[in-house]
């Protein structure tokens, strides 16, 4: 196995709904390799989101650790965890989650916006990221003017812009027709071949899973590869 | 794209709820700058020229009280007065009109050049004046609220002297701060009432200011344990001393001054929670994307205060366009009119019929706004004389713009409060 980029260890999460207290995950320890697509299955509640949150750094545990390329993303700060998300990791939503008034091309672009690269090197990695996904022709169009595929691998392009080594997507075909699901999904495999990408795919659906290189399943909020 | 850009393009995501805040904000901004200009003309007295060496006499009883004539020979020996006149008000009613329109003033008219340096007249009309025991002069707002001219007769009966008396106009006058009053000769007034041996005031004009002080104080010392008492102060003081009267109209217009904020300020915050609360999940794929807590404030807090100073650019400046340029203002609403009917005439051509009604109607307001703006290009002309400073100064835009500013700043910490509280988790269950 190549150099883990993620490495968690005990990782335990406990929501706290009044007086019941709810275990997501439970003492989970998992190691995923740089440059790995890994598909994360399970049935609804069995707490695959919320490891991909706290591997994405949205959420923190309750405890353990997860340390991503050696950062033990648990011990940042709520500041230094969001600039530590600009840089580390891409996002991709089931929703796609595009802002509406702006272009796709602006759409893009947003998370470069917090760092310090100028407008032109900003416009040039829009079009590198937006030419990956095979949409530079709709850099103009606003998310209304797309399809839900076309949404969708824009906001695979806004992932991918900052150059992550990491990038995580919680169920992004799930409002997709096949078609569209299997270009999504096709994107993301070459991104890894390609580009190197180390991918975490949180999905129902096996066909989708199938794209992955590895695949475990959590039942209960514990682990069974 | 610019983070301005993104500002921009969010704030103006709902055009109808953008416009409909700008407005509310225009239109609250508005009546606080007419509330505070409308105070301003009640309670300042008009700057003179010459009024820093003006002193007023009065009877210390109260200001009704009449003191007798025989004190202006005694004011007169008092080093540092350098002239002295009656100032007697008639309070005459003209054209049988309900309440007082302009004061009329009985003086001594040799003495009007030394006491009112200020007042612009030809000096035919001051040698008329002291030569026709009764003429008046007129200042020039009355003369043309009324299309008076000289030589024209005017009557007036008094509510406070017996009978009423006429008056040929000797002079029209102006470049006084108050260009309404009307003088007229006290003797005349003497005469009409039999020589009664009393005098309403005293206005007199002291050699220099540093005479001021110690006339004000011999005055005083003069008359003490008199049978007319009289007090003695600056013209400037005399006025505030007037001023102070309203003091129950001044606090009325500083509480609606205050309803005016408070109510701007409830509007405003919960029109702009309300817009940010239906961004709850994009501000959450913000914060997902790396932008922090203070990034996200900033956001808030431009688009607040940009909604806020839109408002302000409106409102204060229609109000300083309609109370300090009307004629300004009547130009740019024939601008206006003249764009609304090429639109109008554009709808002809496309025979889109709702649309040329809309354009049409509204130009043909607007034309009778313009042209009702045109006839009367200055506040004075369109109160006929009775508002005279009202004008938006740069102290209460300056203050006005301070109340815009706090409004988007106050506006803003809620949303972004709930914002700073909202984690990125809860805020991407909202998605879903």
């Amino acid at each position: 196995m190549a150099e883990p980029i993620v490495q968690i260890r005990e990782l335990t999460k406990i929501y706290a709904q009044g007086e019941i207290q709810v275990t997501a995950l439970d003492r989970i320890s998992l190691d995923i390799a740089a440059g790995e697509f890994l598909a994360l299955m399970g049935p609804s509640g069995s707490g695959k989101s919320t490891l991909l949150h706290i591997i994405a750094g949205v959420d923190r545990p309750t405890r353990g650790a997860c340390l991503v390329q050696g950062v033990n993303v648990t011990r940042l700060n709520e500041s230094e965890l969001a600039d530590w998300r600009n840089h580390n990791v891409g996002f991709i939503f089931q929703t796609f989650n595009l802002i509406p008034v702006l272009t796709a091309a602006e759409n893009v672009e947003l998370p470069l916006l917090l760092t310090r690269m100028g407008r032109a090197h900003r416009r040039r990695q829009v079009e590198t990221a937006l030419e990956l996904v095979g949409l530079a022709d709709r850099a103009r169009h606003l998310p209304r003017q797309l399809s839900g595929g076309q949404e969708q691998r824009v906001a695979i392009a806004r992932a991918l812009v900052t150059d992550p080594a990491l990038i995580v997507a919680d169920e992004p075909t799930g409002n997709l027709d096949s078609h569209s699901a299997h270009e999504v999904l096709g994107v993301l495999q070459s991104l890894r071949q390609d580009a190197g990408k180390t991918i975490i795919l949180v999905t129902h659906d096996p066909k989708a899973a199938a794209f992955g290189t590895r695949q475990i399943h959590l039942e209960k909020g514990e682990l069974k590869e | 794209m610019t983070l301005a850009t993104f500002i921009l393009k969010n704030a103006l995501r709902n055009q109808r709820r953008a416009l409909l805040s700008i407005s509310s904000v225009a239109v609250s901004l508005f009546l606080l700058v007419t509330l505070q200009v409308a105070l301003r003309e009640l309670t300042l007295p008009p700057a003179s020229a010459g009024a820093e060496l003006r002193v007023a006499v009065r009877n210390k009883i109260s200001i009704t009280t009449m003191l007798p004539a025989r004190q202006r020979g005694v004011i007169e020996k008092i080093p540092g007065v350098a002239a002295v006149s009656p100032f007697t008000l008639f309070w005459g009613k003209f054209r049988n009109e309900e309440g007082l329109s302009f004061a009329q003033i009985a003086m001594d008219p040799t003495k009007l050049q030394s006491l009112f340096g200020e007042a612009r007249m030809d000096a035919v009309s001051y040698t008329r004046f002291a030569a026709t025991k009764d003429a008046c002069v007129l200042g020039k707002i009355t003369a043309d609220k009324y299309h008076l001219n000289i030589g024209d007769l005017i009557t007036l009966e008094s509510t406070v002297f017996p009978g009423s008396l006429s008056f040929h106009i000797a002079g029209i006058y102006s470049g006084t701060p108050d260009d309404r009053n009307m003088l007229f000769r006290q003797d005349y007034l003497d005469e009409s009432i039999g020589q009664p041996g009393y005098v309403g005031m005293w206005w007199l004009k002291v050699k220099s200011a540093a005479d001021m002080a110690p006339v004000v104080k011999a005055i005083n010392a003069g008359f003490e344990n008199t049978s007319a008492e009289v007090r003695a102060e600056s013209e400037r003081n005399f006025q505030l001393s007037f001023m102070s009267m309203l003091g129950n109209i001044k606090t009325l217009i500083a509480s609606l001054c205050a309803v005016v904020v408070f109510t701007l300020v409830l509007v405003s915050a919960s029109t702009m929670s309300m817009a940010v609360r239906e961004r709850f999940r994009e501000l959450a794929i913000l914060k997902a994307l790396g932008f922090r807590r203070r990034e996200l404030f900033a956001f808030i807090l431009a688009e607040s205060f940009g909604l806020a100073a839109a408002g302000a650019i409106v409102g204060i400046g229609g109000t300083w366009l309609l109370y300090s340029h009307t004629a300004a203002l009547a130009v740019i609403l024939a601008l206006t009119t003249a764009a609304f009917f090429i639109l109008a005439v554009r709808h002809v051509l496309r025979k889109e019929y709702l649309p040329l009604t809309i354009y049409l109607v509204s130009a043909l307001i607007l034309a009778d706004w313009t042209a009702w703006f045109a006839a009367h290009p200055s506040v004075l002309a369109m109160t006929r004389g009775v508002f005279i400073s009202f004008e938006v100064t740069p102290r209460i835009m300056g203050c006005t713009a301070l109340v815009a500013a706090l409004l988007g700043i106050v506006c803003a910490v809620a949303p972004a409060l709930s914002v700073a509280r909202m984690s990125v988790v809860n805020g991407l269950k909202t998605l879903d």
